[in-house]
């Protein structure tokens, strides 16, 4: 299983962790695609150094360009089976992803994703980002019809088929929303999975702006009107 | 004629000219261009008969003729706003198909897979 897994990892200027999240990744899986969105920092050099296979956007096109930059790049390996989207600033937890992947293996899913609010608690949360999440999720389930428990976990397992045809075109962090919608329209069988996300001072710093929730409403909504 | 009809006059041909030389023809566009014939047509009506918009304006029960020049002008900068809006998320997503496209071959040129 160890060599039909592909790590996805999206990094813009993440030069200070990647190296460190790649290693720890790397003593458990072979294939690990780190795609540097043209990061400013030398993330790519770090991704190099510390053995991850590097796919280099020539300019920032955003997250989700991102993430479907390395499931394209993965699928070029004929025996990748498995596909995994973890974020390079460490928060989560290679324990989790096993779990994700023997949920997976058992074959009665096509994607597993990770739900900071299914039983675990997310550790360090804020209350005030508790609270938002939990409003994007009833605001994504109200659009897609599904439900989910949280909506905007970076860590999703799946395997070639989703791969295949999740065709992400948000290119920004709208993509999870556009995630969720992509697996009502294609029926994909989901199952959501508790993960631990471990919130440090590096990550939080990081973390997507609150007022981002407006972009990403507003981009969700045009790209109903403009459509594929 | 007073002066600043012939001026008005001479940039809207000048600007119609340009308009319709430079668009390379096509079908889907055609629609727009009517639109921009119709809008020439009554830009030139106006500017000969500058009363005309009081009465029209009277009729759809507007003020004066200048309010109804605000609104319709309001309508269109929407419009155009919107459209270019769209397009400007069009050229986004042809873009991030053609970076994707220079990484991945980059990519696969450097790294094989085993």
């Amino acid at each position: 299983m160890k060599s039909e897994t592909y790590i996805i990892i999206p990094v813009y200027n993440e030069a200070k962790v990647v190296g460190d999240v790649i290693r720890e990744v790397k003593k458990h899986f072979k294939h690990v695609v780190c795609v540097d969105d043209g990061s400013r920092d030398n993330s790519a050099a770090e991704i190099v150094k510390a053995g991850g296979i590097l796919v280099r956007h020539p300019i920032n096109l955003g997250q989700g360009a991102a993430l479907q930059t390395g499931i394209e790049y993965s699928l070029h390996d004929p025996k990748a089976k498995y596909f995994v989207t973890y974020d390079a600033d460490g928060q989560h937890q290679l324990d989790d992803v096993r779990a994700m992947l023997k949920v997976l293996d058992e074959g009665e899913f096509d994607i597993v994703i990770g739900s900071r609010f299914l039983g675990k608690e997310a550790e360090n949360m804020s209350p005030f980002k508790k609270a938002l999440l939990k409003m994007a999720v009833k605001f994504t389930n109200r659009t897609s019809g599904l439900q989910l428990t949280d909506a905007h976990n970076g860590l999703r397992v799946f395997n070639r088929h989703v791969a295949q045809r999740l065709n992400i075109t948000m290119p920004d962090f709208a993509h999870a929303s556009e995630i969720v919608e992509r697996i009502a329209q294609e029926n994909f069988k989901y199952k959501e999975v508790a993960v631990t996300i471990v919130y440090t001072d590096y990550s939080r710093a990081k973390g997507q702006s609150i007022f981002n929730a407006v972009n990403i409403g507003f981009d969700v909504l045009i790209n109903r009107i403009i459509g594929k | 004629m007073i002066g600043i009809q012939i001026f008005l006059i001479v940039v809207l041909v000048f600007i119609m000219g340009n308009f319709l030389a430079s668009q390379n023809s096509s079908r889907t566009k055609a629609w727009k261009k009517m639109l921009l014939l119709a809008f020439f047509a009554a830009a030139i009506f106006i500017i000969l008969l500058p009363d005309s918009m009081n009465r029209i304006a009277h009729a759809m029960g507007v003020g004066r003729g200048a309010d109804l020049l605000l609104y319709g002008l309001t309508m269109a900068f929407i419009f155009t706003q919107l459209n270019s809006y769209v397009k400007s998320k069009q050229e986004q997503r042809r873009l991030v198909v053609l970076a994707r496209k220079v990484a991945i071959l980059e990519a696969l040129s450097k790294n094989s897979h085993d």
